[in-house]
């Protein structure tokens, strides 16, 4: 068991450290060392046809339980339920974005405000934040900073604490619901929570913060975000917004379908049905509904996101099985004395700077397990560890343009428009922003749960 | 050919910028080097010396990210720009001399491309490089180190190929045993040869 445990912790260590370095695609990583923890950790050292069944976790697909769950269940291996979800989730938005969904809803946004770039501020915020909620969170920030320089380009402001803001949204709203970031889908799955029980837990933390970030971000940008010279906004100049929607037939049915999927996620503790069942018939009904292009859209999903997560998985199931996971739980027990807020301070904590600097799913999906093992042995309620893992990890990762997949694509679309946001512009302000809102979500959390 | 486009590659001191501008004045057509500077420093607002600054530059890995295609390395950027940039301006149909900027691998599609890489003898860069730049025989030496190092990590990062690899160019030539002028003048001649 020894040997299983040094080459489960090398492989993970490199995998992290290849995941760092960028230099090979992420998923041939994960992957390539996912079949070495298979083949060395499980086949070669432990001899374990179990381990190696039990992680891969095929059988899952077959018990009743994945599709409808009447009582919580965990998860253990490669979490096919996320797998599934976040695939249903990517089919859908791509028939979204095909029909002007996005852009639509952003214009005519802009429009209702007339324009006016505080309002324009405020509102995005907010879309930004509450669009994160349901869609991933590179989707929202693609379309949304995307207009927001068109608008700069017409009404002459400048873009970059819009977009800045909005990135900051798009993360904070993404940790207030299940869907809303790879990490809490991984937590909410692989430890039985519901799309409710993260909304008025996480969710209530990420509104309260939502509030304090909107006031925070008008005091530190509300001189820069004015047109040039104060003009008024000549309205005329302004695109239609009904010009976003490419196929009126398809806007409507996109709509629709996002709908459904609200209503099942809201509703699936009620219902009992899994996130998995809710992602597959969300990807069936939108591509019945493509018809033809249902071909095109199942091209544009992101397949090397899902092949990452099954190698991570994987990994992090040889860290698991060979007992890896239990030292770390056994070492913040320790170092924590058994003192409960010190224990959730320091996974809230230590999960939010590593995310902000290396990516948060691979953290989140190493964590899980040891929450789970430190809940099991220093009797705190594993809710009260999964949100704070939740919002660490979720809210973490703003603090860096490199910490969260939206920041990258919001300051991409900003430099290849002409806008280049380097770390200093990026830290000096989204940095104190992150720390306020992690205190915040600290104190609460002491407040609600101790 | 109505179209011609001639990408550079060079070795720092082998005189490829000579060269290549000489060549652009043989055929008439212009060339795009620090152009490509301006052009960017209009479109972004930053200064031509801030851009200088990401200029053929390789993003660092360890402060950037890649997600879905989209890099939030300003160097990435920066050059993403300079290569549409070019792109724009051979899909129009126009003739030019282009400099570096993987122009040989991200042009390769047009059949009116002729990609030369110039490379030269150590002895005769560093007497070049201690000429233009006034320096002594040791800085030159390492400051061609320096520039072919910069050069090479930005090529190789942004296209899968080695920086210098024959392979990439139609013509490799070795400007010290000609000159500046005869390699030139060969230059043309092959050139000529490809546009009938």
């Amino acid at each position: 068991m020894a040997a299983a445990s040094i080459f489960a912790v090398i492989i993970f260590v490199a995998m992290f450290l290849m995941i760092v370095l960028d230099k090979i695609e992420r998923h041939i990583v994960t992957l390539g060392c996912g079949a070495l923890t298979l083949i060395v950790v499980f086949g070669i050292c432990m001899r374990s046809g179990k381990a190696i069944l039990g992680t891969l976790a095929l059988g899952d697909f077959f018990k009743k339980d994945f599709w409808y769950q009447v009582t919580e269940s965990e998860s253990k291996g490669v979490n096919w339920a996320t797998i599934l979800f976040i695939a249903g989730m990517m089919v859908m938005v791509e028939g979204m974005a095909k029909a002007g969904f996005f852009r639509w809803l952003c214009m005519k946004i802009a429009y209702m405000v007339k324009c006016k770039t505080i309002p324009i501020f405020i509102t995005f915020m907010i879309m930004s934040a509450v669009l994160s909620m349901f869609i991933d969170s590179i989707t929202v920030i693609m379309f949304l900073a995307a207009v927001t320089i068109e608008l700069a380009q017409l009404l002459k402001f400048n873009p970059v604490p819009m977009i800045l803001s909005e990135i900051f949204c798009a993360n904070l709203g993404g940790s207030a619901t299940m869907c809303g970031d790879p990490p809490n889908i991984i937590v909410g799955t692989s430890l039985g929570f519901s799309f409710f029980d993260f909304l008025t837990n996480t969710g209530l933390i990420a509104g309260i913060c939502l509030i304090v970030s909107v006031v925070f971000f008008y005091f530190v940008f509300r001189k820069e975000i004015v047109t040039e010279g104060g003009k008024d906004v000549d309205m005329s100049k302004f695109p239609n917004p009904s010009e976003a929607i490419t196929n009126k037939k398809d806007f409507i049915t996109s709509c629709i379908i996002f709908g459904m999927a609200v209503i099942l996620l809201v509703s699936h503790s009620a219902t009992h049905l899994t996130v998995a069942s809710i992602g597959l018939f969300i990807a069936v009904v939108t591509l019945i509904t493509s018809g033809k292009d249902a071909l095109n859209l199942l091209k544009k999903v992101d397949y090397k996101t899902l092949l990452f997560f099954i190698g991570l998985f994987i990994v992090v199931g040889g860290l698991e099985e060979t007992g890896i996971l239990e030292y770390i739980a056994q070492f913040i027990e320790s170092i924590s004395h058994g003192n409960v807020m010190l224990m959730i301070a320091i996974i809230l904590w230590i999960s939010a700077i590593a995310s902000a600097f290396v990516d948060n799913i691979p953290f989140a999906a190493t964590m899980v397990p040891v929450i789970q093992s430190l809940a099991a042995t220093s009797g705190v309620d594993i809710s009260t560890l999964a949100w704070a893992l939740s919002i660490g990890t979720d809210i973490g990762g703003s603090a860096t343009p490199i910490g969260a997949s939206a920041n990258v694509v919001g300051t991409s679309v900003a430099a290849k428009n002409g806008y280049p946001i380097g770390w200093g512009k990026y830290c000096a302000k989204l940095a104190p922003a992150t720390v306020i809102v992690l205190a915040l979500s600290t104190a609460y959390i002491f407040v609600r749960y101790l | 050919m109505s179209q011609l486009i001639i990408s550079v590659g060079r070795e720092f001191g082998s005189g490829g910028r000579v060269i290549a501008e000489n060549l652009a004045k043989r055929f008439n057509i212009p060339i795009y080097d620090r152009h490509l500077i301006t052009e960017i420093a209009t479109k972004t607002g930053l200064t031509a010396g801030e851009i200088e600054k990401y200029n053929e530059m390789p993003a660092s890995r360890l402060v950037s990210r890649r997600v879905r295609g989209f890099s939030n390395s300003i160097e990435d950027n920066i050059a993403e720009m300079q290569f549409d940039f070019l792109r724009k301006k051979a899909e129009s149909g126009e003739s030019f001399v282009v400099l570096g900027r993987c122009s040989e691998s991200k042009l390769s599609d047009f059949e009116s491309l002729v990609s030369i890489f110039v490379t030269g003898d150590t002895d005769k860069k560093i007497e070049r490089v201690m000429k233009v730049y006034e320096m002594s025989e040791d800085e030159a030496k390492s400051f061609i180190i320096k520039k072919d190092k910069k050069r090479k990590r930005y090529h190789n990062y942004h296209v899968g190929m080695h920086w210098g690899d024959s392979r990439l160019y139609d013509l490799t030539i070795n400007s010290s045993k000609l000159g500046i002028e005869g390699t030139v003048d060969i230059l043309e001649k092959y050139v000529r040869a490809r546009m009938k």
